[in-house]
């Protein structure tokens, strides 16, 4: 398999107050192309900062960072974003939307953002999309108009519209109930196995379980790693057993 | 408690609150300067009248005068207080040379007078009464100010030299509007030169009670005393005094008006925003049973302070400004105020500023009433109407940029956000323009027929005389022969008699001729073409009660004739009382004449006007632009710098107001920022986004603002300037600065502003903000 992210040595600090707070510790992690993995640990161990960091978002002390081959510390601001507009997609805990935009139009707004743009495809696209989520007939609704579940729904065909070959998911289940959650976990492992590359941060065992490598992390570094077969929709609770027990050994 | 809540929330927001501060500040400081120089020119005027001994009722007259006449008319009067005739030696320009320049491009009638002996004193700087030793003169204030003469230099009138040795306050005469300037020189000098030029008479009254001037006036009238000149009263002297520096500080009111507005725009923005940011902590201090009244207090606390201090700087700042626009004041009247009425007139103003701060802020605080704390604690937001404009959709959009698309669609979805920028642009568009418009009106060709002048290149004044009828064809027969000349027109004064509607006959000084070919404006009706019918000035209506349509007795050759007023029109010359006739007459002697006349070419206007100079000895011969230039200089400068001013101050304020909306909607919109930044959008195309907010906004001030300065700027100018004589009026426009100048620095000082205040937006860390 090719690597499609690869982190090297990542360090990254926070100022908290006077004292400083090492959030990444010379984390090294590489990402395969058509994987599905997780991130799992506590609050503050730094899986969310690692995300960021891996996408390009945040800027990182030291370290490097390579996507499809290019180094993202070597990019300025506008490569950046032109590379998060066409090969990541982003799927975040509480709704980012923006709130004088509908639906379709907020799922729309990374993609016509490029100048050749054809509208009317890429909405004819964005249909099908929203078709295959189940949230079709929503499309001039405001973002209030809708329910959570709903809503992240319509933020994972943002992170499709461009059809990128990675989607960042920073704990996408996070504010859903559990049978929402599920169902997020089902379309994201349905969008994986058609060959796009899933990276999650969680805190839940029920959720990094259906993925097919989980890092944990602690305190800035990554501690274990455990992979898992591809799931088949009956072996769920073997494989939280799994990912307890890791959890156990490693002590978060 | 509420010290310390203040004093920490000031120290949270230090850019708002210096910036609120200083546009109380600005606020304060105008009103204190209008109400400074209000008061000092006011009792400047009162001072220089008093001391001066102004004339109560003066009556100008050239010609033969039967002072025994004059003199019985006044001891019989029981109105009359004191009398006397003052001469006034009235000395063609081109013969007075001033430091080696004559003045014969002076449109001004200039002469020379002796020191009165009972009153109208002429004065020196320090308010003194001159006396004058022999070999000096004292020369109008007016020629230090424009720098024709300076202490020490020589006068040379008919071959005779004299130093001047100081300058005069002339509190009949000072304005430049008044036609004519007073040199004052020694009994034995006067003597002396009394052969360069012709006499002239000031028949001056002084009455016991001033209320009866007007019926003293018709007394006057009524006895046929000699009356061959214009009739000048108290008031009129008054007005004139106060003309240029009154425009001045109504400008100053009106920015200083327009600047409270937009303080409390400031405030009202901040403070819907502040709350909205402490939503939540309202509504729980509410829940914890805290009253609305005493978060309230806590707010008012915060702007009572920042209002106070506003007010004590800008009481300050108006020191350094104070001298400057007391110069003209100081110079032509004196600094004579009453000091414990400016202190009072500026607290007054200040109060007025700090309380209507403060009631403003509690109008806009009434809100918390309606604040519910359940739902402030739950959703945590207001629940606002944010109606955003569904029709405006990414996905029907196929001609517009996203980033202009994104712009536009956030201002039309967040109307009542950009009402404060609106407003203030708005305001400061108008506070540009309306100034702007009123030098360009009154420092335009066209502004003399709103002052009884009209619209002509060239005019010549023919003087009475016992040639005057030579004088007049010779004249005539000149310009049709001229063929630079395209038009001209010869108006002939001369005096008739009316009859009131009391009954009492009055005298009316007519202008006769064809008074279609250089109209005047009409503020009523139109100029009068047939025998029968008359135009009034506005005061010479008022005085006679008689609008448009209404018919008046008059007069000549013995015979009543009945005359209709086919119009009424302002005018400041000659006292502001004459009338226009077209009949023809060749009973009565005229006063005075003069001819209008226009050039095929404007360039040959200088050149005209010295080649019939050369020509004409008898007569006064002008260029128009000349004549504006001297006699409304004095107030076309004032309204220039407070112009000037007023751009600046606006333009200022533009970037400050724009600076502090976009940091607050920066801090405000730091979620969708990070939204869009995650999603693929660059810290320009952002900063972009901004911009077309800002330019949209700006745009629709623009064309608001500019709406607004043309009609209600318009009203408001004018009705201002009827205060001061001239009645109907219109704006006139320079496209270039009014359309194309000003929106540029507009767009140029928003822009400028946006993209400083939008800086910060690409530091925004999408992690912090997206995580919230």
């Amino acid at each position: 398999m090719k690597k499609l992210v690869s982190g090297e040595q990542i360090a990254k600090s926070f100022q908290v107050g006077t004292e400083r707070h090492q959030v990444l510790k010379a984390v090294t992690i590489d990402l395969y192309e058509g994987e599905f993995v997780a991130i799992m640990g506590p609050s503050g161990c730094g899986k969310s900062t690692l995300l960021y960091a891996l996408s390009g978002m945040d800027s990182i002390d030291h370290g490097r960072v390579f996507f499809e081959g290019v180094d993202l510390t070597a990019l300025n601001d506008k490569e950046l974003a032109e590379l998060r507009r066409t090969r990541m997609g982003f799927v975040f805990q509480q709704p980012t939307f923006l709130k004088s935009l509908n639906i379709l139009d907020n799922i729309l707004l990374p993609a016509v953002r490029d100048k050749r743009t054809n509208i009317v495809a890429l909405t004819e696209r964005a249909q099908s999309i929203m078709k295959k989520m189940g949230i079709a007939d929503l499309a001039k609704r405001d973002i209030t108009q809708v329910s959570g579940g709903q809503l992240q729904r319509a933020g994972i065909c943002r992170a499709l519209i461009s059809s990128p070959p990675m989607i960042f998911g920073d704990e996408p289940t996070g504010a859903l109930n559990s049978t929402s959650a599920q169902e997020i976990m089902d379309i994201l492992a349905s969008i994986n196995r058609e060959g796009t590359t899933v990276m999650l941060v969680t805190h839940d065992p029920k959720i990094a379980a259906r993925t097919e490598r989980i890092f944990f992390m602690g305190d800035g570094s990554i501690i274990s790693e455990l992979p898992l077969p591809r799931y088949t929709g009956i072996d769920l609770d073997d494989r939280m057993a799994k990912v307890a027990t890791t959890m156990r050994e490693i002590g978060i | 408690m509420y010290l310390k809540i203040v004093r920490n929330d000031i120290a949270k927001s230090k850019l708002i609150t210096c910036m609120i501060t200083l546009f109380v500040a600005a606020a304060a400081m105008l009103v204190t300067l209008s109400a400074v120089l209000i008061v000092h020119l006011s009792s400047a005027i009162d001072t220089l009248m008093k001391q001066a001994e102004t004339s109560h009722f003066l009556q100008m007259h050239s010609g033969a005068i039967d002072q025994a006449r004059l003199i019985d008319f006044a001891e019989q009067n029981e109105q009359v207080d004191e009398f006397q005739i003052n001469e006034f030696l009235n000395v063609d320009g081109a013969k007075i040379t001033i430091a080696g320049n004559t003045l014969a491009q002076s449109v001004q009638d200039n002469g020379f007078s002796t020191q009165s002996e009972k009153f109208d004193y002429l004065l020196n700087l320090d308010g003194q009464v001159i006396e004058v030793k022999n070999g000096d003169i004292y020369v109008p204030v007016g020629y230090m100010k424009d720098g024709t003469a300076k202490l020490g230099d020589t006068v040379v009138v008919h071959n005779k030299p004299f130093t001047i040795a100081g300058f005069l306050r002339d509190s009949q005469m000072n304005s430049m509007l008044a036609s004519s300037k007073r040199f004052l020189v020694s009994e034995e000098d006067y003597a002396a030169i009394q052969a360069a030029g012709t006499i002239e008479y000031l028949i001056e009254f002084r009455l016991k009670n001033l209320a009866d001037v007007r019926s003293f006036e018709e007394a006057y009238n009524r006895a046929g005393l000699e009356a061959n000149g214009p009739t000048i009263t108290l008031p009129l002297f008054k007005m004139l005094n106060a003309l240029s520096d009154g425009l001045m500080i109504t400008v100053i009111l009106l920015i200083s008006l327009l600047v409270v507005a937009i303080a409390f725009m400031c405030i009202r923005f901040t403070l819907l925003t502040k709350m909205e940011e402490d939503y939540r902590e309202i509504g729980v201090m509410k829940a914890m049973g805290l009253r609305v009244a005493d978060i309230q207090k806590m707010y008012l606390a915060k702007y009572g302070v920042m209002a106070a201090f506003g007010c004590v700087l800008g009481f300050t700042f108006s020191f350094i400004l104070r001298d400057a626009l007391l110069e003209n004041i100081r110079l032509y009247m004196g600094d004579t105020a009453n000091r414990s009425l400016v202190w009072l007139f500026t607290t007054i103003g200040l109060l007025l500023v700090f309380s209507s701060i403060l009631v403003y802020v509690q109008f806009v605080l009434k809100q918390f009433h309606k604040l519910s704390a359940v739902q402030a604690i739950r959703f945590g937001t207001m629940r606002g109407n944010a109606r955003h404009a569904k029709w405006l959709n990414i996905s029907s959009n196929k001609r517009f940029p996203i980033n202009l698309f994104l712009g536009v669609k956030d201002v039309l979805s967040r109307k009542s956000l950009y009402a404060t920028m609106l407003t203030v642009l708005i305001l400061a568009t108008f506070m540009i323009i309306v100034p702007q418009n009123l030098y360009n009106t009154i420092s335009s060709k066209n502004f003399t027929t709103y002052m009884g002048i009209g619209n002509s290149d060239i005019r010549i004044d023919i003087p009475q005389g016992d040639q005057n009828v030579q004088h007049v064809t010779a004249v005539a027969n000149m310009l049709e022969h001229d063929e630079a000349i395209t038009d001209y027109t010869i108006l002939t004064t001369k005096k008739f008699t009316t009859i009131s509607s009391e009954g009492v006959e009055d005298s009316l000084k007519i202008e006769l001729g064809d008074h279609t070919i250089f109209p005047v404006e009409y503020a009523r009706g139109k100029a009068p073409v047939a025998q029968d019918e008359i135009a009034l000035s506005v005061l010479n209506a008022e005085e006679l009660q008689k609008k448009v349509g209404d018919s008046i007795p008059l007069i000549v050759q013995g015979e009543t004739k009945t005359m209709t007023v086919s119009g009424i029109y302002s005018d400041i010359t000659n006292g502001g009382k004459t009338a226009k006739a077209a009949f023809s007459d060749d009973s009565t002697e005229s006063m005075w004449n003069v001819i209008y006349g226009t050039l095929s070419k404007q360039s040959q206007v200088e050149k005209k006007v010295s080649e019939y100079a050369d020509t004409l000895h008898f007569a006064k011969v002008s260029g128009i632009n000349d004549y504006i230039h001297q006699t409304f200089g004095t107030t076309i400068n004032a309204i220039k710098k407070v112009s000037s001013a007023a751009l600046v101050v606006a333009l200022v304020m533009c970037v400050l107001v724009t600076l502090l909306f976009m940091k607050m909607l920066i801090a405000k919109d730091r979620s969708p920022i990070a939204i869009m930044k995650a999603i693929g959008f660059t810290n320009v195309d952002i900063s972009i986004q901004y911009a077309v907010r800002s330019v949209v906004v700006l745009i629709l001030a623009i064309i608001a603002g500019t709406f607004l300065a043309n009609t209600l700027g318009e009203f408001l100018t004018s009705t201002v300037i009827a205060s001061f004589g001239a009645a109907s009026f219109d704006f006139m426009i320079n496209p270039l600065t009014a359309y194309v100048f000003c929106p540029l620095a507009l767009l140029s000082v928003v822009l400028l502003a946006t993209l400083i205040g939008t800086f910060q937006a690409g530091h925004i860390k999408i992690m912090d903000h997206i995580k919230e």
